[in-house]
């Protein structure tokens, strides 16, 4: 993969894949909630659905399980269709964000459920409920009911209990919500292991960039019930198709210029704009943003921006600063590293960045 | 000078336990004298001598009771009563458990006007509705009308049997029963059937396997509720069984008013009474298997 947006473009259009969503749409009387959705996910991928709330992704994960009837499209799971087949004979397995543990069974007979329903054998079934549920290291808490239980240990059951059955594909909807910080870190680490372990493809749902960028190989970001970028976490952090992509993953700074023949005009500089032409939206990283109070060569090929810093932020690892510069705030941060001090509010100061990490989009 | 500024300020303060007493005292001293008083004194009306005239004799013994639990009428009615208010408060649990599930899943406004159409029945009496169903079960009624008109010669009777009776006291009882029913349906969330679906659950089985279980602990206050308000009601079968259905109720009635045997409505009472415990404490036990 060198670069990935063709090989996307080519692998949609052979629709191959393990999972492939073709169409899929889900209307309701006053708006879409999914428009047109399209996307291969590959065996053993695990891909997030990232996006802010309202923007489809559990809407379209409902429908990949079956629990929302698509309005129109299809889903094929390993060459079989199976838009309209009932939920209970999709094969799929669902964690959600509440857990949905059966409050009125232990965890033995939670894990186990699936597996009644299968008509798997006794012998074979306690085996691998016993299997599932030292997997997720609950062993000698099989007779506990859910609600003695702490969230995180709860969301590991639910894990267990969705894997027991070998599912075809793993969703995931907003499985760490519910947790604190901390236990979120776990959880998510615990979630990509034995999803690798066990090489299963799987849906995580989430609206949290980092649980996105961090954990999964793929990433489908979604606005407004519409697919707005499909990339590895890498592509879309660093090259944002969209205003909405640059601006949902990772922080940005907005520089409102015009474009005309190839290059951009913005805040007294120019940069590169190729197909532009009238109002841009000028985009840069806040992090990517170099700033010093000394002159910067000129030669090393960096975009300059004079300013002066108007607030400033003692983050611990980071110092954060506003830079008033050409009539817009601008944000950017320094490491401290070096023991660096932070500067003052009124310090003139210059921003450089590489060209490359400019993004260049039309005015919203 | 400490000790006295704090004399002034902290107040008398009662322990976790007198607070309780204190709050609970007003209920009990309303409860003894309004139930637990009339009690005692049916208690020891039943073990009076009763004279044809209607009068009590002086002394106590042991007559009613022993004619009342070996008598076969009494036998029969204590039976039937029982067998009876079960009968309504299956067929209440039957009628009432879609509706009570349906309103758990509906919201908003829709919600609301369900929630008064359900609630509404309970602000009119139930001799009201009693007479309601009189106008549709009757010989000339609604029902015996509509058969008619598509061509039954003798549409079966509804009234003055046990028939009616059922009928009647199970649409009385659904409002409790809903209710009752709403209250239990607190650990339903619908994400629980998902799950199940997802693992592979057919309706059905989801509906078994889970739906069920959930719901228990308001089938078992709904059934309690329903069976204690149908062994216990009175106005319904005395007007829709016609004087033709014999039940504890009804009998205690014409004991005490009719046939002036003020002991034996006392014995009867008790029985009644002696019930309520029997289901109360079956009721217990339900709740702690389900939970």
């Amino acid at each position: 993969m060198i670069h990935a947006e063709p090989t996307e473009m080519t692998r949609l259009a052979q629709g191959q894949g393990f999972l492939s969503l073709r169409g899929l749409t889900r209307r309701y009387d006053h708006f879409t909630a999914v428009d047109d959705l399209n996307l291969d996910v590959a065996k053993g991928e695990l891909v997030a659905f990232l996006g802010p709330s309202g923007c489809g992704k559990t809407t379209s994960l409902r429908m990949i399980a079956g629990l929302v009837p698509a309005s129109s499209g299809h889903i094929v799971v390993d060459g079989r269709d199976l838009t309209g087949v009932a939920p209970y004979k999709r094969d799929m397995g669902l964690v959600f964000q509440s857990y949905a543990l059966f409050p009125h069974m232990d965890i033995a007979r939670n894990v186990a459920f699936g597996l009644e329903m299968r008509k798997v054998p006794k012998a074979e079934a306690a085996q691998r409920v016993k299997e599932a549920i030292a997997m997720v290291r609950l062993t000698g808490r099989e007779h506990h009911r859910p609600a003695q239980l702490s969230g995180g240990q709860q969301q590991r059951v639910a894990l267990a209990r969705a894997l027991v059955v070998r599912p075809s594909i793993l969703l995931l909807d907003e499985p760490l919500s519910n947790l604190d910080a901390k236990l979120r870190d776990e959880m998510r680490t615990e979630i990509r292991d034995i999803q690798k372990r066990l090489g299963i493809t799987a849906i995580f749902v989430t609206h949290d960039q980092m649980e996105a960028l961090t954990i999964c190989d793929k990433v489908v970001v979604m606005n407004h019930g519409r697919l707005e970028q499909v990339g590895t976490p890498h592509e879309i952090y660093e090259h944002p198709k969209t205003a909405f992509v640059a601006g949902f993953v990772g922080r940005i700074n907005r520089l409102p210029g015009r474009a005309s023949g190839g290059v951009a005009q913005v805040a007294g500089i120019t940069v590169s704009a190729p197909g532009f032409d009238g109002p841009v939206d000028v985009m840069v990283r806040p992090h990517r943003m170099i700033l010093s109070t000394g002159p910067v060569p000129a030669d090393a090929g960096l975009h300059q921006l004079s300013g002066t810093v108007t607030r400033a932020t003692f983050a611990g690892d980071i110092l954060e600063y506003e830079v008033e510069a050409a009539g817009t705030l601008l944000k950017t941060e320094a490491s401290t590293r070096g023991g660096e001090a932070l500067l003052a509010p009124g310090t003139p100061v210059t921003l450089s960045w590489r060209p490359q990490d400019t993004f260049v989009y039309p005015a919203s | 000078m400490t000790s006295l500024a704090l004399s002034h300020t902290e107040p008398r303060r009662l322990g976790p336990l007198g607070t309780a007493s204190a709050l609970l005292l007003p209920i009990a001293v309303v409860n003894a004298i309004g139930f637990l008083w009339p009690v005692v004194n049916l208690l020891k009306m039943s073990f009076r001598e009763a004279q044809a005239s209607g009068a009590l004799g002086a002394g106590y013994n042991l007559d009613t009771w022993t004619n009342a639990l070996t008598d076969s009428f009494t036998l029969e009615l204590i039976t039937n009563s029982v067998g009876v208010s079960l009968l309504i408060t299956v067929l209440t649990l039957i009628a009432s458990y879609p509706i009570a599930l349906y309103l758990h899943r509906s919201t908003g406004t829709w919600r609301t006007v369900l929630m008064v159409l359900v609630v509404a029945p309970l602000l009119t009496s139930a001799v009201v509705r009693t007479y309601g169903w009189i106008a549709i079960l009757s010989d000339r009624g609604l029902v015996a009308n509509a058969l008619m008109a598509l061509g039954m010669a003798e549409p079966p009777r509804l009234m003055f049997n046990l028939t009616g009776v059922v009928i009647g006291l199970t649409e009385i009882l659904m409002p409790y029963m809903i209710l009752a029913l709403l209250s239990g349906f607190g650990r339903l969330d619908p994400r629980l059937e998902e799950a199940a679906l997802t693992l592979g659950a057919s309706p059905l089985k989801t509906f078994w396997r889970v739906v069920l279980p959930l719901t228990a602990p308001g089938m078992a206050l709904g059934g309690l509720l329903c069976f204690v308000l149908a062994i216990s009601s009175f106005v319904t079968p005395k007007l829709l069984g016609g004087g033709r259905v014999f039940l504890l109720a009804t009998e205690i009635y014409d004991q005490a008013i009719v046939t002036l045997n003020w002991p034996l409505a006392a014995a009867l009472s008790m029985i009644v009474l002696v019930v309520f415990g029997i289901s109360l404490t079956l009721y217990a036990r339900a709740l702690r298997r389900i939970a």
